[in-house]
């Protein structure tokens, strides 16, 4: 592990975490940390288990060893309402939105604004706060009451993303959040991305496929490899070529052990 | 008229006008208050069942035991009060009988991972047979709803002569009028339930979770939204309605027979409501005005059918006809609002 003095400024640290499922080990020995503002990409092969570390940080499933350190506390999720009480927000891949429900639900979903006495929706201020979070990231839905079911695979991702970021969440997890999207939706999330980042409240972990994207955005890199982490840069120093180059290289292993040591 | 379309419940208030237009035109005793009173059974203890049935079916679940539940309460509220409790302890014993079964129902649909489907079609079966075994198989009457009938003098002005008359008059408690035997008790009972839950659904917490978790169940727990909770909670609530409706009923007629085909046909028509009301059977959908205008339809065809001197043997075979004809206008309408390009 880096220095002590490093630890402090650690929003989020991961230690020795380990999750299998049944005969299946999706994390082997997890070493991650994440600074305070910092962007760090998490690059990896499918099945290499980047979800299933997001869902661990996330409070949704539990490690079966190892220990994560939150703002410099030692904590146990108990669910995910416990993780995002402590500022941990996760976009999940599936954006967990419901379709059924309207814009502004659904950027409320698990946070709503409700009226005492009797706890009624307070749907006009969710929707006046809805309105603002949207225009201010730059987001535009030109209508809010309609079933998100309507809207675009890049609106319903802006909208996954924007109500991760205007909740009081500063340690967000972004689980491929390009993944099916247009060139154009893309750039307005990588936009959004770099807006953050500047900003520098947040701290973001963010899963990509795109070496460039990640280059792009990203103060950092991570590989995972088969359930652990095997590369750790700043992206200043490192290029497209050396990410590539590591994993073509486990790709030959992997096909150099398949077809056994005689080699034919 | 395109406004009132965009609604969700703007296929059902079609079809129910166009229902009630048709025999108030064929039949001039439609449009009557006595044939308005009449019409009340016919349609508000399937509308309070369900608005019950709508809010499991819009968390993507259904509960088929009503018809079994609504039979084995009265019963229960029977042995409770011959045990010796007063009525209103019977009551609130009975529906905690209920709402137990439903809870029964949540935990084997969430906790065994049965369909619910499969778990409450069991219960249909096995509640059944439980009222059976309770009541051996015998009618009983029902406490606190006992008619004493009177022989009242009645004056009255006929042709400007007071003349008196002996009549037989009906009595029954406050108890008993409250809880169905009065003419509009059911009606109000299921206002009331329409009123409390369709703030439930559209303006409560609850309510947008339970579109939330039959919407996108995975996606719901992801957003942390306790699922299974949700769900026991609308079994509770489905089967704590059914009871009520069966306690009702019996009070309303003094007496209840254990008569468990009739019991599922209740059930069937309470579904019934929820569906022609735009409830979708795959979760997500449903609304509970549409429950209530889809009781009302139902009532509306089978009062106006036998209005009409329809014979008896020809009344469910209009009646399943109809009710097809009316989802198709329903789904037709339904596209028409969605502008999914099909209509």
């Amino acid at each position: 592990m880096p220095e002590a003095a490093e630890h402090r400024e650690d929003v989020l640290r991961v230690e020795h975490v380990s999750k299998r499922f049944g005969p299946v080990t999706a994390l082997r020995d997890i070493n991650l940390r994440l600074g305070k503002g910092e962007v760090l990409g998490l690059l990896g092969d499918n099945g290499a288990g980047k979800s299933t570390l997001m869902k661990i940080l996330a409070g949704f499933q539990k490690p079966d060893e190892g220990r994560v350190v939150v703002k410099g506390e030692e904590v146990v999720f108990r669910d995910v309402g416990h993780a995002r009480s402590l500022g941990i927000d996760c976009v999940y891949q599936d954006l967990a939105l419901v379709n059924e429900l309207d814009v502004v639900q659904n950027m409320f979903l698990k946070r709503e604004k409700v009226r005492r006495p009797l706890a009624l929706l307070a749907k006009r201020e969710m929707r006046a706060a809805t309105r603002e979070a949207l225009d201010e990231i730059g987001i535009n839905i030109p209508r809010l009451d309609v079933p998100v079911a309507r809207l675009s695979g890049g609106q319903r991702q802006a909208i996954a993303v924007a109500r991760t970021v205007t909740s009081d969440a500063d340690i967000v997890l972004l689980d491929e959040p390009l993944a099916a999207m247009g060139a154009k939706e893309g750039a307005m999330i990588l936009d959004l991305v770099q807006h953050l980042r500047e900003e520098g409240r947040v701290s973001i972990i963010m899963i990509a496929h795109n070496y460039v994207h990640v280059l792009q955005s990203c103060d950092r890199v991570n590989l995972i490899q088969a359930g652990e982490i095997t590369f750790d840069k700043p992206t200043a120093d490192t290029s497209v070529e050396e990410l590539n180059e590591i994993v073509v290289e486990e790709y030959r292993r992997a096909r150099r052990a398949a077809l056994g040591p005689t080699g034919n | 008229m395109r406004r009132l379309l965009t609604l969700r419940e703007g296929s059902i208030v079609v079809v129910t006008v166009l229902a009630i237009a048709y025999f108030s035109v064929v039949n001039d005793r439609f449009l009557t208050t006595a044939n308005m009173q009449t019409l009340l059974p016919y349609f508000a203890p399937f509308a309070i069942l369900a608005v019950g049935e709508v809010m499991l079916m819009v968390a993507g679940e259904i509960d088929l035991s009503i018809g079994s539940v609504y039979l084995f309460t009265p019963f229960m509220f029977y042995e409770f009060h011959q045990a010796g409790l007063p009525l209103w302890a019977d009551l609130l014993l009975s529906l905690v009988c209920a709402a137990l079964i439903g809870a029964l129902n949540g935990f084997l649909t969430v906790f065994a991972g049965i369909s619910s489907f499969i778990v409450t079609l069991g219960t249909l079966l096995g509640v059944g047979g439980l009222t059976l075994i309770i009541s051996g198989a015998a009618p009983v009457a029902m406490p606190g709803a006992e008619v004493r009938t009177t022989t009242e003098t009645v004056t009255k002005v006929v042709n400007g002569h007071h003349i008196s008359l002996q009549e037989q008059v009906n009595h029954v408690g406050g108890f008993a009028r409250l809880f169905g035997a009065g003419t509009y008790s059911e009606l109000i009972w299921a206002l009331v339930a329409v009123a409390c839950l369709h703030t439930v659904l559209t303006s409560t917490r609850w309510g947008m979770y339970t579109v939330a978790v039959g919407g996108n169940r995975h996606g719901a727990a992801e957003a942390g939204i306790k699922v299974r909770a949700i769900v026991i909670r609308n079994f509770v609530l489905c089967a704590f309605l059914a009871g009520f409706v069966g306690v009702l009923e019996a009070v309303r007629a003094s007496s209840v027979t254990p008569d468990t085909a009739g019991a599922a046909e209740t059930m069937f028509r309470a579904v019934s409501a929820a569906v022609i009301g735009g409830s979708l059977l795959t979760g997500g959908e449903g609304t509970i005005v549409g429950a209530l205008l889809g009781a009302l339809f139902l009532g509306i065809l089978r009062d106006g059918l036998v209005l009409e001197g329809v014979d008896a043997d020809y009344l469910d075979f209009i009646l399943g006809l109809a009710i097809l004809v009316a989802m198709c206008i329903n789904t037709y309408v339904g596209r028409v609002r969605k502008g999914s390009g099909y209509a």
